[in-house]
């Protein structure tokens, strides 16, 4: 959209707007439309230009005063505008395709109301909308969610049963919610963990199990965790290893961290970075035959101890 | 210049909405100082009409007709205040905090503007928007394929495209397709469509795109079968539903995965569990035992076992 486009749009919102909120400061509504305080100075201004007719009383107007000095906003001679417009196509799909990405994520109580939002918002919508766009997410124990929903909704404490992949084990925590979200297409819980006393990011394909403990749960003053460093991300000492790719294993470099990608023949040969040597160690084994180890030798070491032993099991029977 | 242009167009708009007759092409000349000060009329008419069209592409529907129909009235202009204004939604306290939690979904910048100015105008109708009513899940969409745009504008509009594809492991190709979808899945986006050099529908993952994408008709000049479901076209990306059941020996405390995935746990003795495993593919069922080494050992059947006692002799064989 053309920048009169955009400016057009959210001016004609702001007109009704206003006239609901009285006295508002400049800052305030430029935090609601999601611009600068100067670009809605700049909006006023020019609305000041535009109105029903080009004599005082027909032109939209400011009580400058106020504005100036106190930084609000009072509209006047506006009442011909008292409602926005609808939502055109492209506001209208944004919020249903994200209404979508909600109902993948929801649970149980909250779906129809998130129904019943998507069903009116269509009547919000001036053009018949075409949304050819699915959201999915793994699926994960409805009951297990609802139980989490509810814990957080009324602020309890939950003991949950969890398993890590990488060390392969489980433990049994409480931990105080603060909130779900998804993170790579996937469900998480973030909580406060009395265990490690720390906020911790929980998979919501690995709890076990939760149950609500009846106690409440405490308010935990932490910063919010950055995401970014609680998910894996390659750093100087993160572990690596040299790899060999058969064509059939060239998917692995869409999904995990790679560099240094060079082509040898049908190979790829790749850097790749593990959580851990027990993550690298297993994947290699996964996809045993399609993956080499180039380097380290310890892990190749490792690749090939495990390997025997696990195939001793299945000759002594 | 552009603030010219926006105060002619916020003018135009209202003067076409607060009235309630058509009005002529003169009276909106005679209303609007940059129409009336047009050098000539060729000049206003052209104006006028890049006008109407922008206010077009805003989604702002303006309506052609005649005041009189019993006469040969002129043609006139008028945007129907009904039809435009954003009707009473008879919103709930929780509905409104389902609409505030899905404009903060999109991280896609053009999609989040998008939202947040259907959000405002949500407000502007005096909608009272407080998400934390709810505590529900957070998700998020971001799209950081290069064809995200091309691809949603081609699904939505209905125009075909063509576009190089690379799966790794294969050589690229050219592929000419009738998109009709999109999904997320796992956080990447895919297309789904009729693959014309195919004959067959297809599924497209847009970050292995690595051409620009050709449009290569016009909007809707294709047909989207009207019984279409996504999810089956796209049936490869989601996990088969399992129709077997595999028996694994599994050490005590080891195998989390596996223990969620089983739909019976028997103490076998000297610290091993048997599991029963419902499972679908015996490739995937064999590469996730495979990843546990000696903790994991398979009983039944026969072609898992086989399978992973081929890939455990590779592992010794291949990394030494």
């Amino acid at each position: 959209m053309s920048r009169s486009g955009s400016q057009v749009q959210r001016m004609l919102a702001l007109v009704p707007y206003l006239q609901g909120h009285d006295g508002i400061p400049v800052r305030d509504v430029a935090e609601e439309f999601g611009v600068t305080p100067k670009q809605i100075r700049d909006d006023l201004r020019l609305l000041m230009y535009t109105g029903v007719g080009e004599y005082a009383g027909e032109l939209i107007d400011f009580d400058l005063g106020a504005l100036e000095e106190d930084g609000v906003v009072y509209i006047r001679d506006a009442e011909f505008m008292p409602r926005p417009l609808r939502l055109n196509s492209s506001e209208g799909v944004a919020l249903i395709v994200a209404l979508r990405a909600l109902r993948a994520s929801a649970s149980g109580a909250q779906l129809p109301i998130i129904d019943s939002a998507l069903a009116k918002l269509e009547t919000a919508v001036g053009e018949q909308v075409d949304a050819p766009v699915d959201v999915h997410l793994e699926d994960v124990d409805a009951a297990l969610q609802t139980t989490l929903v509810h814990a957080l909704q009324s602020g309890q404490r939950v003991r949950i049963v969890y398993g890590t992949a990488s060390r392969d084990d489980r433990t049994e925590r409480d931990v105080d919610p603060r909130r779900l979200f998804t993170e790579n297409g996937r469900l998480y819980l973030e909580a406060w963990c009395l265990k490690a006393e720390d906020l911790r990011f929980f998979r919501l394909d690995r709890i076990e199990s939760a149950e609500l403990t009846g106690e409440s749960a405490d308010d935990h003053d932490a910063e919010p965790r950055d995401l970014a460093s609680a998910f894996f991300t390659v750093g100087d000492d993160t572990p690596y290893a040299v790899l060999d790719l058969e064509p059939r294993a060239h998917w692995l470099t869409e999904y995990y961290p790679v560099q240094d990608v060079e082509r040898r023949g049908d190979l790829l040969r790749v850097r790749m970075f593990g959580g851990d040597w027990s993550w690298l160690r297993r994947l290699v084994l996964r996809n045993a035959g399609s993956v080499h180890v180039v380097e380290p030798a310890s892990l190749a070491d490792e690749v090939r101890d495990h390997a025997r032993l696990a195939l001793g099991a299945y000759d002594e029977q | 210049m552009a603030d010219r242009k926006t105060e002619r167009l916020m003018n135009l708009i209202f003067a076409l909405l607060v009235s309630r007759q058509y009005l002529s092409k003169e009276q909106i000349r005679q209303t609007i100082s940059d129409y009336r000060e047009s050098a000539s009329q060729a000049a206003f008419e052209r104006m006028f009409e890049r006008d109407k069209e922008e206010l077009r592409e805003l989604g702002i529907v303006v309506e052609m007709g005649s005041n009189d129909k019993y006469f040969d009235d002129e043609v006139g202009y008028r945007i129907p205040r009904d039809e435009a204004e954003l009707p009473d939604l008879a919103l709930t306290r929780e509905e409104a905090a389902v609409l505030g939690l899905a404009a903060q979904v999109w991280e896609h910048a053009g999609l989040a503007g998008a939202s947040t100015s259907a959000l405002v105008k949500l407000k502007a109708a005096g909608i009272d928007v407080d998400p934390d009513v709810l505590r529900m899940a957070e998700p998020k969409l971001s799209a950081d394929e290069p064809c995200f745009d091309v691809m949603w504008d081609a699904a939505t509009r209905r125009i075909p495209v063509a576009f190089t594809y690379q799966r790794p492991g294969h050589e690229s190709s050219r592929r000419h397709v009738q998109p009709w979808g999109i999904i997320s899945w796992h956080d990447r986006w895919y297309l789904g469509g009729y693959d014309l050099d195919r004959e067959a529908p297809r599924i497209f993952r847009l970050s292995r795109v690595v051409s620009d994408v050709e449009t290569t008709g016009a909007a809707g000049s294709y047909e989207v079968p009207d019984d279409l479901d996504m999810t089956k076209v796209a049936a490869a990306l989601f996990p088969a539903e399992p129709d077997r059941v595999a028996v694994l020996r599994v050490k005590s405390g080891r195998g989390q995965a596996l223990r969620r995935m089983a739909s019976a746990v028997h103490p076998a003795g000297d610290d091993h569990d048997e599991l029963e495993v419902p499972f679908a593919s015996a490739w995937d069922l064999a590469s996730e035992v495979v990843a546990y080494g000696p903790d994991v050992v398979v009983v039944a059947p026969d072609d898992v076992r086989e399978q992973v006692v081929a890939r455990l002799r590779e592992a010794v064989g291949s990394s030494s």
